[in-house]
């Protein structure tokens, strides 16, 4: 479960985010929308406790994320909008290294598991991760994911750049990982797959959460309107 | 943890192709650099035991002889090459291996090295100490240079990072990924070393204990290294910038500190000329006692005090040899002038090392040449102590030599010693001072290299836990 009270950050002047109220729970997909600068990858980096918040708390687990900075990493994964993995090493090894880092250790074929689950194809594993495509690298990511059985999964706009047929199957991945329980949380422009696969939606603007609502409750027009009028360019449209 | 992330660089590392390259590089560089130096090793031990053999049985036969013209004649001694001397053969190859000693004058050893060589040899010599010194850690900056930079440059720092590996854990398995390469292969050469070293004959003084000293010399070298270039890494941006950054540390360290240092040693307690120090020591010498004058004012004086000492009124009623016993007397003066003057030289020698250790504190390849060449005693305090210990054999030979005239003749007479006297002069055998000894005044060194490694060490751990 992922809990963030009055969540703000400031750099001098300047508020990146603006006491964020957010609670993901466990079988949930929460989508952040929002324009560049909106605050969404400032909500992930202090999930992540790799920035520390000016004020508020951000919870993982019901831990605090600054106080317990180590242990919740234990329960999360970490997919970055471009996930890099080391080139001279193969996805296993990646994966391999990854895990033992994180003081799991799996044998061959588990690995090989993971992988698999993960939707990555077998001739894969053992090839060094310099020639892989971002889709690959990213199932590589999931793969850590259910190898760590993380109950929370923290996304960064992990299906920019990817093609329809690797985006939707990256979303297959999403809902597979939402029916086992795990709580997700992703900054996205792609307003379509947030509607497909969200079970909550919440737009954002300068630092401040402007909406929140279920996936259900409206509809994908609805959703555009409200995203184009946070981002202030439905009147300049009309 | 730390296993995975040792586990992972080492993989790195291994799969790159610049490491590949360099380390077969020095692989041939190491063994080659060891071929050589054994056999050139082996080639000057052979001439040393010749040329010893040779000179003392020409020395022994020399016949029938009045004992001043053998003390003319006179004798080389020979220096025996250390055998640790196969690992760093230090000042070894500028200060020659053999002095000659005769009466009246004390001589510069001679027969070095770089007086049998080419031009060319001014720009260095392949050894073993050359590459565990400049080539091992420039290896040592390939591996190292990007060890964080990579993972911002490859954007793998942040999943990194999400696994909870802590800073320290990180830094520790970087740490000892980046030394256990250079490590590996400095074991190698070492055990390689000291297993030819010790199963040849005729090898002199070998003990395992100096060169699992200079090993662990080596290996503080290193580690401080390692400190220097990570802790470059962690500050710089881009791993150009580390690069670039560790190798003007290297220039720095290994190749501008220690001419700096030198120009300073040399510009403060500069030496004199070969020339101008014969002149000094002609004039002292021309103020004392000449054994052949026997016209010269302190001849004069000599021969009044003995003659009023035993009480007679001519040198001829003197119960020994007279001649022989001013010229005794005349070399003990001689010897008191080259004392003088040596150990003034000394002394600058001294200061200028003085200097030149002081400059230890600014770069850590410092403190390690000077470990390196004490431990494998071809450093200059070896020479000095050969020089010191020949000369000291040099006047016990011409109070031998006197004696025998002196004590078997009468003033007036022309002693001619039998064929067997010249065996009854003990052989000259050097013997270099105890391992202990060589250790203890090296103390200071050693703690500088301590405190360079505790230092870096500090500074690193710091910098790494504010990251």
């Amino acid at each position: 479960m992922i809990i963030t009270r009055d969540l703000t950050k400031k750099y001098g002047d300047f508020t990146a985010l603006n006491k964020l109220n957010l609670k993901v729970n466990e079988g949930e997909i929460f989508c952040l929308l929002g324009a560049n600068g909106a605050g969404k990858s400032t909500t992930i980096n202090l999930l992540l406790n790799f920035i520390t918040p000016s004020s508020g708390k951000a919870f993982i687990n019901g831990l605090n994320v600054t106080d317990n900075a180590r242990e919740t990493k234990a329960f999360l994964t970490y997919i970055p909008e471009n996930l890099m993995l080391y080139p001279t090493l193969t996805a296993i090894e990646n994966l391999d290294y990854f895990l033992g880092i994180g003081g799991k250790n799996f044998s061959r074929k588990e690995l090989e598991f993971f992988l698999h689950e993960a939707g990555l194809q077998q001739e894969a594993f053992h090839k060094r991760v310099q020639f892989f495509s971002k889709g690959m690298r990213q199932k590589v990511g999931i793969a850590l994911a259910i190898a760590k059985d993380a109950n929370v999964l923290l996304l960064d706009e992990p299906t920019s750049g990817l093609d329809p047929k690797s985006s939707n199957e990256f979303g297959e991945l999403l809902l597979k990982m939402k029916k086992n329980g795990v709580a997700i949380l992703m900054t996205t422009h792609d307003i379509f797959r947030a509607k497909e696969i969200g079970t909550h939606i919440g737009i954002m603007k300068q630092g401040q959460l402007k909406y929140n609502f279920s996936c259900n409750d409206k509809s994908l027009q609805e959703i555009e309107n409200l995203y184009l009028e946070t981002m202030s360019l439905k009147d300049n449209l009309l | 943890m730390i296993f995975h992330v040792v586990k992972k660089e080492l993989q790195e590392t291994l799969r790159d192709g610049r490491f590949k390259i360099s380390t077969a590089i020095v692989f041939v560089l190491l063994t080659v650099s060891l071929v050589l130096t054994f056999n050139q090793y082996q080639y000057n031990n052979a001439q040393y035991i010749e040329a010893q053999k040779n000179e003392r049985s020409l020395w022994e036969e020399q016949g029938e002889k009045n004992p001043h013209s053998a003390a003319h004649y006179g004798n080389y001694v020979f220096k025996p090459k250390s055998p640790l001397s196969l690992i760093d053969q230090g000042v070894e190859k500028y200060t020659g291996i053999s002095i000659f000693l005769e009466a009246h004058n004390r001589n510069e050893a001679q027969f070095s090295n770089a007086s049998d060589q080419t031009a060319l040899s001014r720009f260095g010599e392949l050894t073993p100490s050359f590459i565990l010194l400049y080539i091992l850690p420039l290896i040592l900056i390939l591996i190292g240079y990007d060890a964080y930079t990579k993972e911002l440059e490859k954007g793998t720092f942040a999943i990194l990072k999400s696994q909870g590996i802590s800073n320290t854990k990180l830094l520790f398995g970087k740490w000892l990924s980046v030394l256990i390469p250079i490590v590996t292969i400095t074991t190698l050469l070492f055990l390689f070393g000291g297993l030819i070293l010790s199963n040849t004959s005729d090898i002199g003084v070998f003990n395992w204990e100096a060169l699992g000293v200079l090993y662990i010399v080596y290996l503080i070298y290193y580690l401080i290294l390692t400190n220097i270039v990570l802790f470059i890494s962690l500050i710089a941006k881009k791993s150009g910038v580390a690069l670039v950054s560790s190798l003007v540390f290297w220039v720095l360290a290994c190749f501008i500190t220690p001419k700096i240092a030198s120009n300073i040693a040399d510009s403060k307690y500069p030496y004199p000329t070969n020339q101008e120090f014969s002149k000094r020591v002609a004039e002292d010498r021309k103020k004392g006692l000449d054994g052949h004058n026997p016209w010269s004012e302190e001849a004069k004086k000599l021969e009044e005090e003995v003659l009023r000492k035993y009480n007679v009124d001519s040198v001829h009623k003197l119960p020994f040899n007279y001649s022989a016993y001013r010229m005794q007397k005349g070399e003990e003066y001689q010897a008191k002038v080259y004392a003088k003057h040596y150990s003034w030289l000394d002394e600058q020698a001294q200061k200028q090392e003085k200097v030149y250790k002081s400059t230890s504190m600014i770069s850590p390849f410092l403190p390690t040449r000077f470990l390196s060449m004490a431990i494998s005693r071809t450093d200059y305090q070896s020479h000095r102590d050969f020089s010191e210990k020949a000369e000291t054999y040099r006047v016990k030979t011409q109070e031998f030599l006197n004696g025998l005239t002196e004590k078997n003749s009468r003033y007036g007479e022309r002693y001619v010693a039998s064929a067997n006297a010249w065996k009854k002069l003990p052989k000259f055998e050097y013997k270099p001072p105890p391992f202990s000894q060589i250790l203890n005044s090296n103390t200071p060194m050693m703690l500088i290299l301590i405190v360079w490694f505790a230092v870096t060490g500090a500074v690193l751990f710091f910098i790494n836990k504010n990251h």
